[in-house]
């Protein structure tokens, strides 16, 4: 009786926990887009750059996202094609003023259980109680402030845009961390289309040796 | 021209007696099905294994300070360097599906039985080394995870009577996994393939004077043996391609599958992560070592389900050819086998709550039970299909098998 209890709880358990996660994090699409990477890049280095870098980013690995020249002339605000995307504010300074170094936001995407999707929420997840402190949802007591000012957004309309801008850095934030993506998809295809037909043309030939046997 | 050649070579060297009798002569049971492909495609992951490291190797830079930046390099500036990397880790993984298909293929059949108990206990050598190099690669990259599981499997040693404290610190270099340890799992890492490449040779040395089973278990009369090339090179290829379709739909399309979220962070001794958890391959295992409340118990109860592979030529004492296919008991045995390891496996992946560790004891209980309990089943169950009598496919297999073995087709 006691192991029958013990199966089915594993037996919930198993069935549960999607169901848990899905609640916690935000269950969005993340685009991909030319238009939203380029608006989240404008983010990332407008805003996110001011206490976070993204040390294995250069300024001239954001040419790959298509901008004009102009555009990327104002993103890059007269840095070195070669120099890393480092932050504005110094590790020591930051330690200081908010207790920890913000951690570097090259590889965020991927750092975290659900990626991109964790990095959404957390930025959507802020709030501001009647005693007027603002907290997180997703992590209470998070040292990181509320960047994009969410917990202040005033009407549906407002915090729609917000989410939207969330979006956009998010995006930006899964190229920088895979930036590879487009090149090794499109090698995939290729390499695998290959083998599929090379898979082929082999079970032909090996029916025929093997019809020899009779 | 080329004959003058080759005749030239083959006074100094069996050339041409080496291509005959290990490759366009060496005779191979015609009945092999697909599961006689792993041990080909494990020689496979191999070479690409060592081909891809060598390659990572080039790049990579064993320094704490520089280990995680340097795979970054890797991934974002070298030429076609996500590739090379991609290829490593995913290759890592699919080696130990590989061989585990392919221990599963022997388990069922009962291929480890007399004659070939060598190869077997070789092939128990190369998981053991596949293992160690596994689990000193995993460390390289300077991750979160490759830190703390280093760190975690590594105190295990610890618990070693007497010495548990000395060989801890031999083993890591340092009171703590740092820089002499990765150093150390580097040089290690890069070693130990060439050595697994010898007992490779081993295994087929074996192999090619034992010959390979087959599912009937039976050693098959000449007549139903046929030569390894063309009929087998062609359906390893095959086979081969097959794999590779699976294998670079990871590479290309989801290689973050088999990197744990934490190791995505650099390395950080002041700040354990909030749950360790070991690669796939190593999770029915982990899950035995924390079923045992005590860590000397819990660490020589991994070891021993391990190591306890190679007994099973002696725990299996029944005389019947074949495996599990003429035998129901064994049979069921197997399959039972095989969920209790899903089950742990799967079991390693939870936090340590109440209910794992119940679930894992039972777990760890079924697991030894199964081997232990062997030779008695495997006794009883011979005798009772004996007196029961033999299924008729089986009994004329023998017998015409045995007929043409003494007219000498
Ligand atoms: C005013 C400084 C500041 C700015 C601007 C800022 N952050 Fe942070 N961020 C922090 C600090 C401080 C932490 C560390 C929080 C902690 O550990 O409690 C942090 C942590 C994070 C984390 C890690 C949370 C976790 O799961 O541990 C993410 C993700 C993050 N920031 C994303 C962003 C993004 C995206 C932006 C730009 C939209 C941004 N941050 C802008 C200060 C900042």
């Amino acid at each position: 009786m006691r192991s029958l209890r013990v199966l089915s709880g594993v037996l919930l358990a198993t069935t549960m926990m999607p169901v848990v996660m899905a609640a916690v994090l935000a269950d969005v699409e993340i685009p991909s887009d030319e238009a939203s990477l380029q608006r989240g890049a404008q983010l990332a280095t407008s805003v996110c750059l001011g206490c976070h870098g993204f040390k294995y980013l250069r300024f001239g690995n954001l040419q790959a996202l298509g901008f004009s020249d102009e555009q990327f002339d104002s993103l890059r605000a007269g840095q070195d094609l070669d120099a890393a995307l480092d932050s504005y504010t110094p590790a020591d300074v930051a330690r200081d003023l908010y207790g920890v170094v913000p951690p570097d936001l090259s590889l965020m995407a991927k750092a975290r259980e659900g990626g991109p999707h964790h990095v959404y929420t957390l930025l959507t997840s802020y709030y501001t109680d009647e005693s007027g402190v603002t907290d997180n949802h997703l992590l209470p007591g998070v040292r990181m402030p509320d960047v994009l000012g969410y917990s202040s957004a005033a009407t549906p309309g407002e915090r729609t845009e917000l989410e939207r801008q969330a979006l956009d850095v998010v995006a930006f934030l899964s190229w920088a961390a895979d930036p590879k993506v487009e090149q090794r998809e499109r090698l995939g295809y290729f390499v695998l289309g290959y083998l599929v037909l090379f898979a082929a043309l082999l079970y032909v030939l090996k029916r025929r040796i093997w019809a020899r046997l009779g | 021209m080329a004959s003058t050649l080759l005749a030239w070579i083959n006074r100094r060297f069996p050339f041409t007696s080496f291509v005959r009798n290990e490759l366009t002569d060496y005779p191979v049971p015609r009945n092999l099905s697909f599961w006689w492909n792993f041990g080909f495609l494990a020689g496979f992951v191999l070479l690409l294994q060592i081909v891809s490291g060598v390659f990572l190797a080039m790049h990579y830079k064993p320094d704490v300070n520089l280990a995680f930046d340097s795979v970054q390099h890797i991934m974002r500036e070298v030429e076609y360097g996500w590739l090379i990397r991609y290829l490593h880790s995913t290759g890592a993984s699919a080696f130990f599906a590989v061989i585990y298909l392919h221990m599963i293929r022997t388990l069922y059949y009962g291929s480890y039985r007399a004659p070939r108990e060598l190869m077997w206990w070789s092939g128990q050598v190369l998981l053991l080394l596949i293992m160690a190099t596994a689990f000193m690669g995993y460390l390289l990259p300077w991750g979160q995870m490759s830190y703390w599981g280093a760190q975690v499997i590594t105190s295990l040693f610890g618990a070693t009577p007497m010495i548990g404290e000395e060989l801890v610190l031999w083993l890591r270099g340092d009171y703590a996994v740092g820089d002499a340890t990765l150093n150390r799992f580097f040089a290690l890492h890069y070693l130990v393939p060439f050595v697994l490449c010898v007992m490779v040779l081993i295994h087929l040395v074996a192999l090619h004077h034992v010959k390979s089973s087959n599912p009937s278990g039976i050693d098959l009369a000449a007549k139903d043996n046929i030569p390894f090339h063309p009929y087998f090179t062609i359906k390893d290829l095959f086979g081969m391609v097959v794999f590779a379709v699976m294998f670079f739909a990871v590479v290309f399309f989801a290689p973050e599958t088999f990197i744990e979220e934490a190791n995505n962070v650099p390395a950080d001794p002041l700040q354990t992560p909030p749950h360790i958890v070991p690669e796939w391959y190593f999770l029915p295992f982990y899950a035995i070592l924390r079923a045992i409340p005590d860590t000397l118990g819990g660490a020589a109860a991994m070891t021993v389900s391990v190591l306890i592979f190679a007994a099973m030529p002696l725990l299996d004492r029944s005389s019947l050819p074949g495996g599990a296919r003429y035998r129901p008991v064994y049979r069921a045995m197997f399959y039972l086998f095989v969920m209790d390891v899903l089950v742990l496996g799967y079991l390693g992946t939870q936090a340590p709550e109440a209910w794992v560790v119940v679930v894992g004891r039972v777990a760890t209980i079924i697991y030894f039970s199964i081997f232990l309990l062997l030779p008695w089943v495997s006794k009883i169950e011979e005798r009772w299909l004996r007196r029961r009598g033999l299924p008729t496919a089986l009994q004329a297999t023998m017998a015409s098998e045995r007929r043409q073995k003494a007219s000498g087709v």
